[in-house]
């Protein structure tokens, strides 16, 4: 059955730290790749950064695996959107009625470079980390587990939605329901697609509801927990650290910025 | 604050997270069915509907986070807040969903108006103003007639989104028809739609 | 003391004009197996919420009479509260699922989460009921990565596992193919023979229940039309219901003037065999 998480298990250092860690550093990846200037610095970033994490965790190919079907699209559009169509701007190579242009290109290079961390520092923690194991970690410092439950579940539904939608959508084609053809012959077949999946989907919302009431979800009680999250000591440290130097870069950038 | 606690029943908590995957199967059908419509806040929509604006904010957000945490659409989280929107102008909205359908169809193109406001800036300054999706094509054109970044994703939004939320709060508009009068008068906000 | 004590129960859920359950009295002692059977629409499945709440709590609709379930005025006591003390079990297994937790034995113990109990005895728990039911094998699989019977199995090791007084089962087995059904009737059987909990179970399947249950209650059209030890209440000829198999099949060889026509009719598989002997 296929997964919506793309954790992957390993028996490694990243994968041992406290989720909060985790997920502190990839907070502190995603600020540092959006105020970092420059065309280089966010590749650095990548390549000093992710990558070593990556290794640590014995996730380089995965985390490469993943990376790519995201990011080229970005890259693509950015060289096309901004190298081709930049208004003005020097042209450095030129196809028939179109150039691309040096500033486009640099800024397209500096943009793809943000976005490579942008995602990559997305795509490490859900490598490194159970989603269950982090909301844990979160409720343990004040998050509702009303919110918990929302987030676990839908990433546990949404694959069996997406299943039954496959199901769905094989059962009308075989009854005649024309899923290629013209834009309007296609339009037509959303809503006999949409309505039973919307509409089994919503009845089984009230069953659901009391079985999670049937198990104590509506107590008021102090909860306790079956997972057990260890820390090493120097961590909340290390967190402290990079929200610091993270505080720093903005602040610094704020500064230059105002200049 | 009472009227937020009404909202908020185990019904609400457990369509929230139906309504998130709802959002993901819908925008991957439009996908398959190469349809130039996102569709992916349908579910955001229908509990704004159903259980008022703050549950709509909470399935908008949350939907944007978990693509982000999963790994699945990592970029999503820059758009959370946009999701949010989208399900507070279901919810409010929601009102004239019975007495005065056009007001909510209207509704739909406001949402949609607002989502481009909101969500231009954050494709402009934090993603070089694409999105990786076929949309870039709009934004393309609009930067050849010499438009800003801002500008040409102001256009793109202002382009797709109207359409897309419009055709997003027809359908619900459908699917709620579709749905017994017995299971609609369980969810918080029933006097939107009985 | 009885576990349940309903007098003079009326019931209509919201906006309909029949009552589900009518004028309805029932007591069930400690440790009871208590079965209830009858057509669709003759008011099992509200019976069951509302032993465990769900009527009027969740439902909502007009409550009349009394109902006291392990010590709570139902009409009185919040879910939260009902729900360690009873425990509810329906058809659709994929619906139980809570989908909060990841892992087998993690479902299981997401009641014990809620109720706040320490980890250490949790632990206990959980491996306890995952033992009872047959799941030790699966506890790191994920939820939904288990069979129909096996989800069912899990369904009921993570309601036991709150150690709740009263068991319902609102026909656990009806969307399960017959290993399904089998492994779940014979976890059951294993249950009912502890003796600890007392359980209620909606069923259609009269021979298991004839030769388990303690008793067997038919309901129809909201009334309790009938009640008493399952060999009474299953050869009856009044009831609208067919009986098993044994007992129909006996009394078509006693119409057909095959077998006595004086004495019982057989309930179970072995006085069936008993039955045609004599025959």
């Amino acid at each position: 059955m296929s997964s919506f998480t793309l954790y992957q298990p390993r028996d490694s250092g990243l994968h041992r730290l406290h989720p909060l860690t985790k997920l502190t550093l990839t907070l502190c990846g995603v600020a540092t790749a959006v105020v970092l200037p420059g065309f280089w610095p966010n590749y650095l970033l990548f390549a000093l950064f992710l990558l070593p994490l990556a290794a640590w965790g014995q996730i380089v190919c995965p985390l490469l695996r993943a990376v790519w079907p995201i990011w080229w699209p970005f890259v693509l559009s950015l060289f096309l959107v901004q190298g081709l169509f930049w208004p003005g701007g020097t042209p450095i190579v030129t196809l028939g009625p179109l150039s691309f242009k040096q500033e486009g290109v640099l800024f397209a290079t500096a943009m793809a470079g943000r976005i490579l961390v942008l995602i990559g520092s997305f795509l490490l923690l859900s490598l490194a980390t159970r989603p269950d194991a982090l909301m844990n970690a979160l409720t343990a410092r004040g998050l509702s587990h009303k919110l918990a439950y929302i987030i676990l579940a839908a990433i546990q539904i949404v694959p069996r939605f997406q299943a039954k939608a496959e199901t769905i959508t094989a059962a009308q084609q075989s009854r005649g329901l024309e899923t290629q053809g013209n834009l309007l012959r296609r339009a037509r077949a959303l809503l006999p697609l949409l309505g039973p999946l919307i509409l089994s989907s919503l009845m089984d919302v009230e069953e659901r509801a009391i079985a999670l009431e049937a198990r104590g979800f509506g107590r008021r009680t102090l909860r306790t927990s079956l997972i057990l999250l260890s820390e090493q000591p120097w961590e909340k440290g290390v967190r402290a650290l990079l929200l610091l130097a993270t505080a720093v870069l903005i602040l610094a950038r704020t500064v230059l910025a105002l200049r | 604050m009472e009227r937020i606690k009404k909202d908020f029943t185990t019904l609400t908590l457990v369509m929230i997270p139906v309504a998130i995957a709802i959002n993901v199967a819908v925008g991957q059908l439009v996908i398959l069915l190469k349809l130039p419509l996102y569709l992916d806040s349908i579910g955001t929509v229908l509990v704004g509907l159903l259980a008022g604006p703050w549950a709509g904010a909470i399935t908008g957000t949350i939907s944007n986070l978990v693509w982000s945490i999963t790994g699945l659409f990592p970029q999503a989280w820059a758009w959370a807040h946009v999701a949010a929107i989208i399900g507070i102008f279901a919810g409010l909205f929601g009102r004239f969903f019975k007495r005065t359908p056009w007001l909510w169809f209207a509704g739909g193109l406001a949402t949609g108006i607002t989502a481009a406001l909101l969500s231009a800036p954050v494709s402009a300054y934090i993603y070089g103003g694409v999105t990786g999706t076929g949309q870039d094509f709009i934004v393309g054109l609009f930067r050849a007639t010499g438009a800003s970044i801002i500008e040409s994703t102001l256009g793109q939004g202002i382009v797709s989104d109207p359409l897309d939320k419009f055709v997003t709060f027809l359908l619900v508009f459908l699917v709620v028809l579709g749905l017994p009068r017995r299971f609609l008068l369980r969810f918080p906000r029933s006097e939107n739609v009985t | 003391m009885n576990l349940v004590e309903l007098h003079n129960i009326t019931y209509s859920y919201p906006r309909t004009a029949q009552p589900a359950l009518r004028d309805l009295s029932l007591a069930i002692p400690q440790g009871q197996f208590c079965t209830v059977v009858g057509v669709n629409g003759a008011g099992k499945s509200t019976l069951c919420y509302l032993l465990a709440g769900f009527v009027p709590h969740f439902y909502h609709g007009e409550l009349t009479g009394t109902a006291q379930v392990a010590g709570h005025d139902v009409a009185q006591t919040p879910l939260a509260e009902m729900a360690a003390d009873v425990g509810l079990v329906f058809a659709n297994p994929f619906n139980q699922i809570t989908g909060a937790r990841f892992s087998v034995r993690e479902e299981v113990a997401f009641g014990l989460e809620n109720m706040g109990i320490p980890r250490a005895e949790m632990l206990a728990r959980t491996e306890e009921m995952l033992a009872l039911t047959g799941l030790s094998d699966l506890a790191e699989r994920s939820p939904y990565a288990l069979s129909g019977g096996q989800q069912q199995r899990l369904a009921i090791a993570s309601v036991l596992v709150m150690r709740p007084r009263l068991l319902v089962l609102d026909e656990p087995t009806s969307q399960l193919d017959p290993a399904g059904t089998q492994e779940i009737f014979a976890l059951l059987a294993k249950l009912v023979r502890r003796g600890e909990t007392a359980v209620v179970l909606v069923s259609h399947e009269l021979e298991w229940i004839g030769q388990h249950a303690d008793r067997v209650v038919v309901l129809d059209d909201g009334r309790i039309l009938a009640d008493g030890p399952p060999r009474a209440i299953l050869a009856s000829e009044m009831l609208p219901i067919p009986g098993t198999r044994y007992t129909q099949a006996a009394r078509r060889a006693r119409a057909e003037g095959l077998a006595p026509a004086q004495g019982e009719l057989p309930v179970t598989l072995r006085e069936a065999v008993a039955f045609f002997r004599q025959a």
